[in-house]
């Protein structure tokens, strides 16, 4: 019980500094969800807005490999990815999706982003890591379905209405992609 | 194949012949989804013919290894002691267990899982936990090392291995239009892989995803997306109304947009400098130097197109990229992207290929997004009832162009956009699938035609 009791006998400051604690993982967990819910509502300007100018959206490749050799797990900046983008590329993403002829997502996919596990760190003043898990469901088609699941690292910036998204590098739990392609956005 | 393996269960299918209608240039989509005949590709195609392994640079040092797959054969290509590379079987000679569970590492040697029996980087089998006391030394050893490719070799630093002792060599396998695909690869100069290849899998048969990239035609319907979200300049890339396919033996063929000879000519008073130069003004392509003709020949060197080493090897990009075909059963196919770069890239040169590839094909790439359920659905619909029956129209341009054999032996047209790729490419898998072993492939696969085509 006492774990969830309030430590009153702790000084105003204390308390002060949990409560500033807990009011900013309320922020970015908000945040997080109503940016996952732009996506699943496919409205896709919406969500572009959200990303920094100076974002970096990355998902390295993964690899099996023995226990002895797992440093080279994940290829590293600069090598090859599944997606290594800036807000230009990301941009072109974007005009994919508007173009009218973007047949991967026609008919629109139907996908739900689920995002838990939050743990963040503030790096300065106006900066956050913010570490999660996802699990991306997609639905295609009649019967095609996939899952996604991983670990997120994304960097957060203050904004006048909110954060801003920085940084998105994107871990996936899967060496060989079983699916068709990556037309979703994570 | 050697004494090591069995015979094949399923035995070979004698109607081949009319799955094409080479008059008509009609297919018989049931090989799209037969899953008896895929069987008898993994035995006649993929266990024949050589298939690419690694690149040389992606096994530097002693013990690295990557995993790949002839068929469906799993296959330790790995760098032994001598520094040679070496084609074995992954699969332990006592119970089968993979040997090798990582994608790409080092290793000292290799240790089964289930009962520990070690083989060195050769295949030799090493270790034998128990010899004394449990096979009472009475166990043949020497013999149970792993089973190994046929055959090795190199070209330009592309390994390719056959399991077929009585394939040709590589160099006469490929033949003039695989030496010049590859070529299109190391033309420019030196080169080294990238870190990191994309794998993802697709639900089509393999020689859909082989037959779309010949296919300039689709570009502008298929990928108009991506056109219109700024990543190609589609008239700078396609160039419709001048098309060159090469037609090699074997089914290796290369299609595509090309230089035209009047264009070639000026390109050929540059020097290497200046072509350089004016390749990094432009951005869009990449100028060969003029050592290139006599590796490419003189019409070769003009091809901006696809190359398909017969089987599943594609080369695209110029030589900037290539992916293999992997069959995973009749409907499911994996995709594998390599990456390249010279070895005498700038940092930013480097970087600028890297972002191209990493935006242009793999899974997520704004062009190959929009394929692959184009292929799924083309595969897929083969398995119906009625729609199965109906056959896949291959004939566009057919009796409209004429082939000539250049110096170098390759059947080269000149054209428009065109479907004689993927013809060329049905007749030599019914070549193959013909074919009771090499000797009969050898001397009865369809020679390079000349006239009319």
């Amino acid at each position: 019980m006492s774990a969830i009791t309030p430590m009153v006998s702790e000084s105003t400051d204390k308390q002060l500094a949990m409560m500033q604690k807990l009011i900013l993982q309320h922020q970015v967990e908000q945040f997080l969800y109503a940016e996952a819910a732009l996506l699943d509502e496919r409205k896709y300007d919406q969500w572009y807005a959200l990303m920094a100018d100076d974002i970096h959206y990355w998902m390295p490749i993964r690899r099996t490999t023995t226990a002895k050799d797992i440093a080279q797990e994940f290829t590293k900046i600069g090598d090859i990815a599944f997606f290594d983008d800036d807000k230009e590329l990301l941009g072109m993403r974007l005009k994919k999706f508007n173009s009218g002829s973007n047949w991967s997502e026609d008919p629109p996919s139907r996908t739900r982003h689920i995002v838990n596990n939050i743990r963040i760190k503030k790096l300065a003043d106006d900066t956050v890591s913010v570490d999660c898990n996802f699990h991306l469901y997609r639905s295609r088609m009649n019967t095609d379905i996939d899952n996604w699941v991983g670990r997120r690292e994304d960097r957060l910036r203050r904004t006048e209405d909110g954060f801003e998204v920085f940084q998105r590098h994107i871990y996936i739990d899967q060496t060989v992609i079983n699916s068709t392609n990556f037309s979703s956005l994570f | 194949m050697s004494n090591l393996f069995s015979d094949p269960l399923i035995k070979p299918k004698d109607d081949i012949a009319g799955v094409f209608d080479e008059e008509n240039g009609l297919l018989d989509r049931r090989i799209f989804s037969d899953d008896d005949l895929y069987q008898q590709e993994l035995d006649q195609i993929f266990g024949r013919a050589w298939n690419f392994m690694v690149h040389e640079s992606m096994l530097p040092n002693v013990g690295d290894y990557f995993i790949n797959y002839i068929g469906e054969d799993q296959v330790i290509v790995v760098r032994d002691k001598t520094e040679k590379i070496q084609v074995l079987l992954n699969t332990c000679r006592h119970r089968g267990n993979a040997l090798c569970r990582a994608e790409q590492g080092n290793a000292k040697s290799f240790v089964c899982s289930y009962h520990g029996w070690n083989y060195d980087l050769q295949g030799n089998l090493v270790g034998i936990p128990g010899r004394k006391d449990y096979y009472r030394d009475d166990i043949d050893q020497a013999n149970l090392g792993l089973a190994k490719a046929a055959k090795v070799d190199s070209f330009e630093g592309f390994y390719f291995a056959t399991l077929d002792p009585e394939a040709p060599s590589l160099y006469d396998y490929l033949g003039e239009v695989g030496r010049t695909g590859i070529y299109m690869m190391t033309a420019n100069g030196e080169i080294e892989a990238v870190n990191g290849v994309q794998k993802n899998i697709v639900d089509c048969n393999w020689k859909i995803a082989v037959d779309n990239l010949f296919d300039w035609y689709h570009v502008r319907y298929s990928h108009h997306s991506a056109v219109k979200a700024g990543l190609l300049d589609i008239d700078k890339m396609l160039h419709p109304l001048n098309q060159m396919v090469l037609l090699g033996e074997y089914g290796h063929a290369i299609s595509g947009p090309c230089i035209p000879e009047k264009l070639q000519q000026q390109i050929d008073t540059m020097t290497d400098e200046q072509r350089k130069e004016f390749s990094e003004a432009d951005g869009s392509v990449r100028l060969r130097p003029a050592s290139a003709k006599k590796k490419m020949g003189e019409q070769g060197v003009r091809s901006m197109g696809h190359p398909n080493i017969f089987p599943n090897l594609w080369v695209t990009l110029n030589g900037m990229q290539f992916c293999l075909r992997l069959p995973r059963g009749a409907h499911s196919t994996e995709l594998w992207w390599f990456t390249l770069v010279q070895k005498d890239a700038t940092p930013e040169q480097r970087k600028a290929v890297v972002r191209f590839a990493n935006h242009t094909f793999g899974p997520a790439g704004l062009l190959e997004q929009d394929d692959g359920e184009n292929w799924t659905q083309s595969s897929q619909t083969s398995k119906g009832r009625a729609s199965g029956l109906l056959k896949h129209h291959l004939a566009m341009a057919q009796g409209h162009d004429i082939i000539a054999t250049d110096k170098n032996g390759a059947g080269v047209i000149e054209t428009h956009i065109n479907e004689h790729a993927q013809r060329w490419n049905y007749q030599a898998w019914q070549d193959w699938m013909q074919a009771k072993d090499w000797a009969d492939l050898k001397q009865n696969h369809r020679k390079v035609p000349e006239g009319k085509i």
